[in-house]
């Protein structure tokens, strides 16, 4: 693994960027609305009136043209303005990023820390109806959509118990750590569950061809204890194709998670793209969804590294 | 005991439509104090505290910004920073001599200061104009505002502005939305500028933080300039917190744990949710807004008046308020009731389909095999079009579209969004269509129905109809206003351009311990009068 192999990597990055703006340019256009569309009520707003503000913001412009545009400004790192907002986009995105990698980053690392020993040892006591049970709770985990998972949350720990704040990122005028804590439970938790279900299911398998393997029981035959045999020979080589999957839920991470910050009214980037696309606010959209696909393209970089480092026979030059 | 129950009926019985405005009067609440939070839920998130800017209502724009006038629960003008409604009578409102221009001028409210401690005068209400007229300002509200040449300000509490033309809507434009304030935002750009997230106003609250994606909190003016008749300082609520939660879910469930007290649109769907929440009570407020279906003049069998009204009578408003969970109601005029310029006496045509079809029979309309009607090989089979992606019309939809085929028509869902739609609202680009409009207090409605009308995409001319449209709209007397609009509604249900169908209703969701409030039907929203509410503790 070499610098330069990282540099070259992130060098092919450029035209797969550019040919994902394009892509993602023609799918929000081909969604049916537009971004004057909330106006459409209101006979008040003249035919005039919605010109101009097309004319502004360049939406008369044949689409070509308005990618080129939009292109142009990108590459010398002006991302636009909003169209519902007025406001630069960078600012709007900087805005929301905190928010999404805190619940981000948290539920990943809850995600790891319960997923990896969960998988392992499902893989271990193969058979066993404790294994039968973790598969029952992932498939569960991954079949139970979201708002619903969330809304039963809410009524027990809000409505029941009234322990935990429903929604929202602090309470007013307070906003102290345990404050944003206790505000960050519950979507942890639900943003979660899906990742700790595939994940542990990714790294059951994973370790269940490995334990077949010779080297396996070579070492098991060295006298090595059954711990060092899990954690030492098989975790580490089953670990590899679940690498893949895990880098890219990373990836995703900061494009945020459009369901879990709606219902929980979390001031995220998720939440920032739903908005956008109520609005079709195109120049929102096109910032939020480039910035998805730079973390995506970084995270598969970092996969193929991890791969490396976890086994040495791969090597890349 | 009693009291109080007198005092829910009278509330009631003002929502209901009566005016008994004067018995609550005559009732002064007890135990009002300032004091308490009132935390209400917003589905959208505010996108600037800018009323002219913004793309949504100005809900909690309302209470920071007023305006010289303001619409009251029963959508009429009374005065805010000004001192009266300016009309001919009061010398408010003068003719130029040959008719075709108007000086409106206003007397501002004397001791008003913006919430810095800064006076309010008459160079503030001049500059808004000019600010909203300013080309480079993005901004749909900018209605009105070309119609003004110039703005004179003789002393700091008067105002007169010389109108290019008659324009007796004047109210619902460009000084209702707010005034601004000029050593604010003079020589900023509106755009950017601070302005739009800490406005400062003249109203009861002044914002105290806007964190955008979460909440707007904002406190009580405490040199707000308006007292309670008692003398007691206004507004009651110490802060009023504005929670943006995207989620209707969610949304109730805070109502329901109690971290939210007021949701001020619960959709019709989620009401009966509502309704079994005990801290909160449900309030049904008029809105002015109307479900209308519209005929495209250009198809020879809808120029026929006999189709539109077997149409007019094969449609059962009731089936298609069932079907949006019992909230909306039938209305036959597009002037909806809580007007007074609604005309009680408009025709109507009632739900009577063996009427319909003997009237497609004896106009020559025969059915086929199929069911359906032709004449001179022409099938009844029409285009329909509704706004794409809108759960509500599409749903109403197919129920006009089951109901017509009951009278032997055919309707085929052609339904866009965008550009598209527009165009074709424009551009009568439909046989049928299906839609809302939601207008100020004070409506131009030749827009929709005259001949050449920006928003008459039909091509229905009637002369007699843009006849009472032009007594309507340049006439400034009250009574001959009223007349005509009594008249253009008649000849709107006689000839049946479009039936007015459905009008909606804001389904408001509040604690019960908010006492005082009265919801508002028009474009400035329920928070264009907050300063008397109060919470009882």
């Amino acid at each position: 693994m070499s610098l330069s192999y990282i540099l070259r990597r992130l060098l092919g990055a450029v035209p797969l960027l550019l040919g994902i703006s394009l892509i993602l340019f023609t799918i929000i256009h081909l969604a049916p609305g537009g971004p004057l569309d909330m106006y459409l009520d209101n006979p008040a707003v003249s035919r005039e009136a919605l010109d101009q503000i097309a004319a502004r913001y360049g939406l008369d412009q044949p689409l070509p043209i308005q990618y080129l545009l939009w292109l142009k400004s990108m590459l010398v790192g002006d991302w636009g303005y909003s169209i519902r907002t007025s406001r630069p986009v960078i600012v709007e995105i900087l805005g929301r990023v905190g928010p999404t990698l805190q619940l981000g980053g948290a539920a990943l690392l809850l995600s790891l820390l319960i997923a990896i020993p969960l998988g392992t040892l499902s893989a271990a006591r193969r058979g066993t109806a404790l294994d039968s049970t973790v598969t029952l709770a992932s498939f569960v985990g991954i079949s139970t959509p979201v708002f619903w998972m969330a809304l039963l949350l809410q009524l027990f720990f809000s409505v029941y118990l009234g322990w935990l704040p429903s929604a929202g990122y602090q309470t007013i005028g307070d906003g102290s750590l345990m404050d944003r804590l206790l505000h960050m439970i519950m979507p942890v938790v639900i943003l979660s569950l899906a990742t700790i279900a595939s994940w542990s299911r990714f790294i059951r398998s994973g370790m269940v061809d490995v334990l077949n393997q010779d080297y396996i029981r070579t070492a098991y035959a060295k006298g090595r204890g059954e711990k060092g045999v899990m954690v030492f020979h098989a975790l580490r080589n089953a670990l590899i194709p679940a690498v893949t999957v895990i880098a890219v839920d990373f990836g995703t991470v900061i494009s945020g998670a459009v369901i879990t910050e709606t219902v929980f009214a979390w001031p995220g980037m998720g939440r920032l793209f739903m908005e956008s696309m109520d609005g079709r606010d195109y120049p929102m959209l096109m910032g939020l969804m480039m910035l998805g696909s730079v973390g995506i393209i970084l995270a598969n970089i970092f996969a193929d590294l991890t791969y490396a480092a976890l086994d040495p026979r791969i090597r890349y030059g | 005991m009693t009291f109080k129950l007198t005092r829910r009926a009278a509330l009631q019985g003002m929502l209901a439509g009566g005016s008994l405005l004067a018995t609550m009067r005559a009732f002064p609440a007890m135990a009002q104090a300032v004091g308490g939070t009132l935390r209400i839920g917003l589905t959208y998130e505010i996108d600037t505290m800018n009323p002219y800017s913004t793309g949504f209502l100005g809900d909690a724009q309302a209470a920071v910004l007023e305006g010289l006038l303001a619409p009251n629960s029963e959508a009429v003008y009374v005065p805010v920073l000004a001192t009266e409604v300016p009309t001919i009578e009061n010398g408010g409102i003068m003719l130029s001599a040959d008719g075709t221009k108007m000086d409106i001028t206003y007397k501002l409210r004397e001791g008003v200061t913006w919430s810095d401690g800064t006076p309010f005068t008459s160079a503030d209400v001049a500059y808004t104009w000019e600010a909203v007229k300013n080309p480079t300002f993005v901004a749909e509200s900018k209605d009105g505002s070309q119609d003004i040449d110039s703005i004179e300000t003789p002393d700091p509490l008067t105002v007169i502005c010389h109108y290019n033309t008659v324009k007796p809507n004047f109210a619902s434009t460009l000084f209702t939305f707010g005034i601004m304030p000029k050593h604010i935002i003079e020589n900023t750009d509106l755009n950017t500028s601070a302005f739009n997230e800490t406005p400062i106003g003249t109203g009861p609250y002044v914002v105290k933080e806007f964190v955008r994606g979460q909440y707007v909190v904002m406190d009580r003016n405490p040199t707000y300039w308006a007292k309670a008749e008692n003398g007691d300082a206004l507004p009651y609520i110490e802060r009023l917190v504005f929670h943006m939660l995207p989620d209707t879910n969610t949304l109730i469930t805070q109502l329901q744990s109690g971290e939210l007290d007021m949701v001020v649109q619960v959709p019709y769907s989620r009401a009966s949710q509502v309704e079994g929440i005990d801290r909160v009570e449900i309030v049904r407020g008029p809105l002015l807004s109307w479900q209308h279906l519209d005929f495209n003049f250009r198809v020879p069998s809808l120029a026929d008046i006999n189709v539109r009204k077997a149409i007019a009578h094969g449609i059962n408003r009731e089936v298609m308020i069932r079907a949006q969970g019992g909230y909306p109601q039938a209305i036959k005029s597009l002037v909806v009731p809580v007007f007074d310029l609604y005309n009680p006496d408009t025709p109507e045509y009632p739900y009577d389909p063996a009427l319909a079809n003997k009237l497609l029979d004896d106009a020559g309309y025969v059915r086929g095999g199929d069911g359906i009607r032709e004449k001179d090989g022409v099938r009844m089979s029409y285009q329909f079009m509704v706004q794409a992606g809108r759960a509500d019309d599409e749903n109403a939809q197919q129920v006009i579209i089951a109901l017509l085929k009951q009278i032997g028509i055919e309707a085929t869902a052609n339904n866009q969004t965008g550009v598209a739609y527009r165009e074709a609202r424009y551009k009568g680009g439909y046989d049928l269509i299906y839609g809302r409009w939601i207008t100020s207090a004070d409506p131009v409605y030749s827009t929709f129905y005259g001949t050449g009308g920006e928003n008459n995409g039909q091509g229905y001319s009637n002369p007699t109809l843009d006849a009472a449209f032009t007594k309507m709209e340049n006439s400034l007397d009250p009574a001959v206003r009223k007349d005509a609009a009594f008249e253009m509604q008649r000849i709107i249900a006689e000839d049946i351009p479009a039936i007015a169908l459905i009008s909606n209703v804001a389904v408001i969701a509040k604690v019960k311990t908010l006492k005082n409030f009265v919801p508002n039907p028009t474009n400035m929203t329920n928070f264009v009068d907050t300063k008397a509410w109060y919470i009882e503790s």
